[in-house]
């Protein structure tokens, strides 16, 4: 009986893989599936009817993280804001995360049938229509929200008790931060930018040292990729290593910062465009 | 059943020690849940303590070395087994949310698998069943108590918990005592009152109900308060010792002003009755989803030169907690972690929360994050030691509220900036840590388990199984397990041989020395 569950599970993975081939986009874009059908009523109420059973679908699967309404909820991001749903054509993005998760972030995968994932993007694509529709009023954590700092406190900060400018320039490598990210996605990579990179030098018994980024790391093995890009691991029993992770610092300044200190630091590097 | 009450006496439970007791088949009375054998794991804690600590002494800081696998058990499914399998006359119960397996401990094969059919609840997580005699009890994501044939897994009945299109869930596991079913809800997507309700195992009907708020109708009153984990049980006071969640709306605490009691609170009732004896409130007016479920460890020792009843929990808002817990009255409250949001300790020896800390339009930097310094995953309590050991989640976090984020449900948004994990050894008399572990970027889903040879099994981020030296936190073994752990190690003895239950994804593993070495 287990053999040929698994055999029924193995099966309808094929049979996702396949549809995902296949499948004709059913709405077009990002910015609302219901305003781009034009062509009458009967194929917006099966539009909205696909939204339907896409929201129970998220209500059951998705909701405890994202909100019920996809804007937010326990742990999960508001969807209805991120970037990689608003680039999103026709489920090409949004599949391919409920598939394959994101564990590193702690999101898990789903096998969902492409019938399914179908109604999930349409119903997410549809609370992202209506939260936009919410001008002014809108849930969630808009720009507007972020600007209660004092740029030149911000500065003062950056240079001095902050200790920022011990790293950072904002002629060097956040010249232009501004206009590369905003508003909550600006704060959050100010506070803690996550996909910092940490280098490793690993000494080897022969006295040898290879030196890389860091790829992975747990206490028996660490993993590093070489100059040429090239995967190496080692058993951290047999070597002697050394991480330089200068991403640390922002961890340090946690316990540091007032919540001022961070609005005005915000008010400064939004002045760095 | 009504034997097993309050008036049970010192003498008839050692007389109930002393004598054999003998599983027949897949039969648990409720009695042998007083004293498990090592050959079980009658209940989700293993037993009423909550100490998650075993007396089995063949594995060993000397021999650890050698563990290996004596059998997987694959479920085929994607979610994260999150159950504490029970272990009853040589068969094993866990769960995922909707699916229960019974798999014989000594091979790991199936004997039946059930499956409840689709429904719209929130399929979160399931943490395992509850059994009485030849019953096996079961929450489902649509909030329904499911009885189950032990033999086989056949339907005997189902109850509605609650109703599923108002946004309850259910994913605990029942907690049985004597002739109590005793479970409770889940459900802070929306503004809804929450209970601890005792069912009859045999007819299903409902014994007692205790409701965590005040009725809905009461001005500036809060709901939420859900009951998602099995709590613990002091058979010498009749009293059940249960945590509840926190108040909604979630992060928005203008409508609900005060402590919003019984939310994030310790609350202990009469288990028999439901009734209310006392309730500590670990978050009072909780703005930060804090729930304070995790597991009410029941120990009784010396506490300042005192022999106390205790009782201890690592709470999720970074507070580890020491209760007497005849009354309720606090010990010790003491940060594990770093925690940013309280004033200072009240002389109730509750946290006094912060307001400028309170989720604003602008952002708050909080510790804590949301999942907590730490979680449902349980900590263990070794008595040898007198260490409470915990998988903690040092982690900051911003958290947002405004008027249009609205009254109703989340009400306001939070997010996660940076965490980890840690196996924190707390001294339980002055709230130091011993010795601490780290177990990676991000933080440990994995619970502790101790056992009286000086053994701590746990879990690290990247999915590794550990074996520490509970005196020392040192790495004694690992093993990868290729999933995230969402789990908390068991361990049973079974014709002799010990084994360590733990789980990886959807993966049982069962480990044990080599067979030459016993």
């Amino acid at each position: 009986m287990k053999r040929s569950f698994g055999a029924v599970l193995l099966a309808m993975g094929v049979a996702i893989l396949a549809c995902q081939a296949t499948r004709p986009p059913i709405y077009a874009a990002s910015d609302g599936f219901q305003t781009n059908q034009s062509s009458g009523s009967a194929v917006q109420d099966a539009a909205a009817d696909v939204a339907k059973a896409g929201g129970e679908l998220f209500g059951q699967n998705c909701a405890f993280c994202h909100g019920r309404d996809a804007m937010g909820g326990e742990t999960g991001p508001d969807l209805t804001r991120a970037t990689l749903v608003l680039t999103d054509k026709g489920g090409d993005k949004i599949s391919e995360v409920v598939r394959d998760g994101r564990p590193q972030k702690g999101m898990p995968s789903f096998n969902f049938s492409s019938e399914q994932l179908t109604s999930l993007v349409a119903f997410i694509h549809s609370q992202a229509a209506k939260a936009k529709a919410q001008n002014g009023g809108r849930r969630g954590v808009e720009v507007a929200d972020l600007q209660t700092g004092n740029r030149e406190l911000g500065k003062k900060y950056f240079y001095g008790a902050g200790g920022c400018s011990k790293c950072h320039s904002p002629t060097g490598d956040l010249a232009g931060i501004a206009s590369r990210y905003e508003g909550l996605r600006l704060e959050e990579q100010m506070l803690y930018p996550r996909d910092a990179k940490s280098r490793v030098t690993v000494r080897l018994p022969s006295g040898e040292t290879v030196k890389g980024t860091l790829a992975y790391v747990d206490e028996f093995v660490v993993g590093l990729r070489d100059a040429n890009n090239t995967y190496r691991s080692f058993f951290t029993s047999n070597v002697k290593y050394v991480i330089d992770s200068p991403v640390d610092a922002h961890v340090e300044q946690f316990s540091k910062y007032t919540d001022d200190d961070i609005h005005n630091l915000m008010a400064y590097l939004q002045t760095l465009r | 059943m009504t034997f097993l009450r309050h008036n049970w006496s010192l003498a008839s439970l050692l007389l109930l020690i002393a004598l054999p007791s003998p599983l027949v088949a897949q039969n648990l009375d409720p009695a042998d849940l007083l004293n498990p054998s090592p050959d079980s794991w009658p209940s989700y804690h293993g037993d009423y303590s909550g100490m998650r600590h075993s007396k089995l002494t063949q594995i060993t800081p000397k021999n650890v070395g050698n563990l290996t696998l004596g059998w997987a058990f694959q479920t085929q499914h994607r979610d994260t087994i999150k159950a504490s399998p029970l272990l009853v006359g040589g068969v094993l119960y866990f769960t995922i949310p909707d699916n229960v397996w019974a798999v014989d401990a000594r091979s790991g094969h199936m004997l039946w698998h059930y499956t409840y059919p689709p429904n719209k609840g929130e399929h979160i997580g399931q943490r395992g069943v509850g059994i009485y005699k030849g019953w096996v009890f079961f929450t489902s994501p649509d909030a329904h108590l499911i009885s189950l044939n032990a033999e086989d897994g056949k339907v005997r009945w189902i109850v509605e918990i609650a109703d599923v299109n108002k946004g309850y869930w259910a994913t605990m596991a029942p907690q049985i005592v004597s002739n109590h079913v005793i479970i409770g809800v889940g459900g802070d997507l929306d503004n809804l009152p929450t209970f601890i309700r005792s069912i009859d195992p045999e007819t299903g009907k409902t014994q007692w109900q205790w409701n965590v708020t005040p009725p809905a109708s009461t001005p500036g009153g809060s709901t939420g308060g859900t009951t998602w984990m099995s709590g613990t049980y002091d058979p010498h006071l009749n009293l059940i010792y249960w945590g509840t969640g926190n108040p909604t709306p979630v992060l928005s605490g203008t409508t609900r002003p005060g402590d919003d009691l019984y939310t994030c609170s310790i609350v202990a009732l009469n288990a028999d009755t439901g009734k209310f004896v006392w309730g500590f409130s670990a978050s009072p007016h909780d703005t930060h989803d804090w729930d304070a479920v995790e597991t009410p460890v029941l120990v009784d020792g010396m506490f300042h030169g005192r022999p106390r009843k205790m009782l201890m929990q690592a709470s999720r808002n970074g507070y580890f907690f020491v209760l007497d817990r005849t009354n309720g009255e606090s010990l010790l409250t003491v940060p594990f972690g770093p925690v940013n949001w309280a004033l200072g300790i009240d002389k109730q020896g509750r946290p006094v929360p912060n307001p400028a800390k309170e989720p604003a339009p602008d952002g708050r930097l909080i510790a804590p994050d949301e999942g907590g310094l730490t979680n449902f995953r349980s900590p263990s309590f070794d008595p040898k030691t007198g260490l409470f050991i915990v998988d903690a989640h040092p982690s900051w976090s911003i958290y947002f509220s405004k008027p249009a984020d609205g009254d109703y449900g989340w009400a306001g948004g939070d997010y996660d900036l940076w965490g980890k994990g840690v196996i924190e050894a707390i001294d339980y008399q002055t709230g130091k840590i011993r010795w601490s572990h780290e177990v990676g970027s991000g933080g440990s889903g994995a619970g502790v388990l101790t056992t009286d040879s000086g053994l701590t099994f746990t879990g690290d981020a990247q999915g590794n199984f550990l074996a520490l030296d509970t005196a020392t936190g040192k790495t004694l073994w690992h093993a990868g397990s290729g999933g995230i752990i969402g789990s908390s190690p068991t361990t049973y003895e079974i014709d002799g041989k010990q084994y360590v239950l733990t789980s990886g994804g959807g993966v049982l593993f069962a480990w044990k020395l080599p067979d030459t070495n016993n």
